[in-house]
């Protein structure tokens, strides 16, 4: 089967201008899509519904897109419904919660010496609610996203009821900044680079990033239709493979990739310059404007630690929380959702091959350990 | 039966003026219409639209599908889909540029004609666009060929008869379009003169 001739050579990609999208950049600019076979335009895409829509109608082959929204659309949450699927992650993390810096100074009044615990935001909004103050607005990027289910994990855990205690609304990721800076919202939980855009431009702090709520979580994926990924099988493995060795590349690269990453991210936004694309890309995160401070690398995770394979477990955790916040049908069955979203075996299928030797293929579907999540078993109820 | 109420959404406003008068023909109740989405849930909530035409390069797509979800407000748009699974509409919506979004299950029958005048206006406003441009083009090669014409009518002495039918001649045997090769001429004659 690989290296077998591809069906399709001509491919559409839609993606998102965001760090994560970077592999798929890189496989245009280092040839490893043409290596092959494979001759691919990459359209930039100024919203997740547009993405979603130009997949299932067919104007795109495959996209860059949210983990949730596989699932989501799969069943029709929103609107439209076609089975989706995905057998390759795009890489793990990026995400962080930036908060304004009226908002930080808030809360380093609670609790100065843990104020990055959610039970001193916890403490917060239960004053503000005592005080008569409005409400908390929070933002994030779509509904259903790793980003919305994080940080509602994280609220959740702190006694936080994310629909209640606090207002949460969705906004495209290149505006958090404004809105954070015009103070109509106080807090946002978006990707790379647009928290290092509020920090470095000294209109917010970094609370936390999302590996103080999951170490190594999953977030975008390469998603195609059912449909195509059957009338394609092999054009899907070639894809499958080029979009490794860029992961893989990167893995060893991400700086030299800078550049690249530059040009496409600041097509749209004037506010995307290369200084605040590095702290994801290089793991030299910077928490507060003018104070250097490093956490190991590992923010944005293109290829160790089996980043792209798609583990049911990770599909599992989010029909998990998506059917905590009830926004999945009561009827249905989600180890079956998951089974036909996930595919682990045609990442197997695509990778195990002489050309590519040395890819670590698990042999499980589950990632057993998945205990670097904040108690990931116990839903705790609000 | 009480005509459908319509809310716009598009940054553009000759287009979305355009597609008002539409509707408005066809006796739909335009009920608010937006350049901006600045406060565009809050506007969902008061005008209470029964379906929402938007430009789909707007960015702010995702935040209306948030209400599918987010809180418990009401109402909930939802993204338009054909029962029948036609996805043919849906299809023909995209490319033109245009997303609609149903709230509180409106009859598909009674979308789809508002979502064909919505495709329609798009793809007229698209073509004219594209026309405006065209003539734009064609001014501006018009401007550089007069201006390569005269420099040569003054610097090699011919009519302009003469200097026209030199680059026409020169445009045939390099099967290149007459606008280009007036603008090399005025390139090499700038190169060359002091």
């Amino acid at each position: 089967m690989n290296g077998a001739e591809v069906e399709k050579k001509a491919l559409k990609l839609g993606y998102m201008p965001l760090s994560d999208c970077l592999p798929l950049l890189v496989a245009q600019q280092q040839g490893f899509f043409e290596q092959q076979g494979l001759t691919v335009e990459l359209h930039q895409e100024v919203s997740w519904s547009n993405i979603r829509d130009k997949l299932i109608v067919g104007h795109f082959d495959g996209a860059h897109m949210l983990a949730p929204m596989v699932l989501a659309s799969s069943i029709g949450l929103g609107g439209l419904k076609k089975p989706l699927i995905t057998a390759f992650s795009l890489g793990l993390n990026g995400n962080a919660l930036t908060v304004s810096n009226a908002l930080h100074t808030e809360l380093l009044e609670q609790n100065a010496s843990a104020f990055d615990q959610a039970l001193t935001m916890k403490a917060l909004i239960e004053q503000r609610k005592t005080n008569n103050l409005p409400q908390l607005v929070f933002a994030t990027v779509y509904p259903y996203s790793c980003h919305n289910l994080q940080l509602r994990y994280w609220l959740a855990n702190a006694g936080i009821d994310p629909d209640t205690d606090i207002e949460l609304v969705i906004l495209p990721p290149s505006q958090m900044v404004d809105h954070l800076k015009l103070q109509h919202i106080d807090a946002f939980f978006a990707g790379a680079p647009w928290n290092s855009v509020a920090i470095l431009q000294g209109h917010g702090h970094c609370l936390l990033t999302g590996m103080d709520i999951w170490q190594n979580a999953p977030e975008k994926v390469l998603a195609v239709t059912q449909e195509w990924a059957v009338q394609y099988p092999n054009t899907h493995h070639a894809l499958i493979r080029a979009l490794y060795q860029a992961c893989n590349w990167l893995e060893h690269h991400a700086e030299e990739a800078l550049p690249l990453l530059e040009q496409y991210l600041s097509l749209n936004s004037p506010l995307i310059d290369q200084a605040c694309l590095i702290p994801a890309i290089t793991g030299e995160y910077v928490f507060v404007h003018n104070k250097e401070e490093s956490k190991p690398p590992g923010i944005l995770i293109f290829n160790r630690f089996m980043a792209n394979f798609p583990w049911l477990s990770h599909a599992k955790w989010i029909s998990s929380q998506m059917q905590r916040w009830q926004w999945l049908p009561e009827d249905i069955d989600c180890d079956e959702l998951v089974a036909q979203c996930y595919r682990p075996d045609i990442y197997r299928a695509a990778l195990t091959d002489d050309l590519l030797p040395n890819i670590l293929l698990p042999t499980d579907d589950y990632q057993e350990n998945i205990s670097d999540l904040a108690s990931a078993h116990q839903l705790l109820p609000l | 039966m009480i005509p459908a109420r319509v809310m716009l959404v598009d940054d553009t406003p000759t287009r979305s003026a355009i597609l008002e008068q539409a509707l408005l023909d066809q006796g739909l109740t335009v009920v608010c219409r937006l350049e901006s989405a600045q406060g565009l849930i809050k506007h969902v909530e008061i005008h209470q639209p029964d379906i929402i035409i938007m430009d789909l390069e707007s960015p702010d797509r995702d935040t209306l599908e948030s209400m599918t979800v987010l809180n418990q407000h009401n109402p909930k748009p939802v993204i338009m889909f054909s029962e029948e699974g036609d996805s043919n509409i849906i299809s023909q919506a995209v490319q033109a540029g245009v997303s609609a979004y149903i709230v509180d299950g409106l009859n598909p029958h009674r979308v789809k004609p508002i979502l064909d005048v919505a495709i329609a206006r798009f793809r007229e406003y698209q073509a004219l666009k594209k026309e405006l441009k065209q003539t734009r083009d064609q001014l501006a090669d018009r401007k550089v060929i007069d201006k390569a014409k005269g420099l040569l009518m003054k610097t090699k002495g011919l009519d302009e008869a003469q200097a026209y039918h030199a680059m026409r001649k020169m445009a045939m045997d390099q099967s290149k379009p007459l606008a280009e090769i007036a603008q090399n001429i005025l390139s090499v004659m700038s190169l060359l003169s002091p």
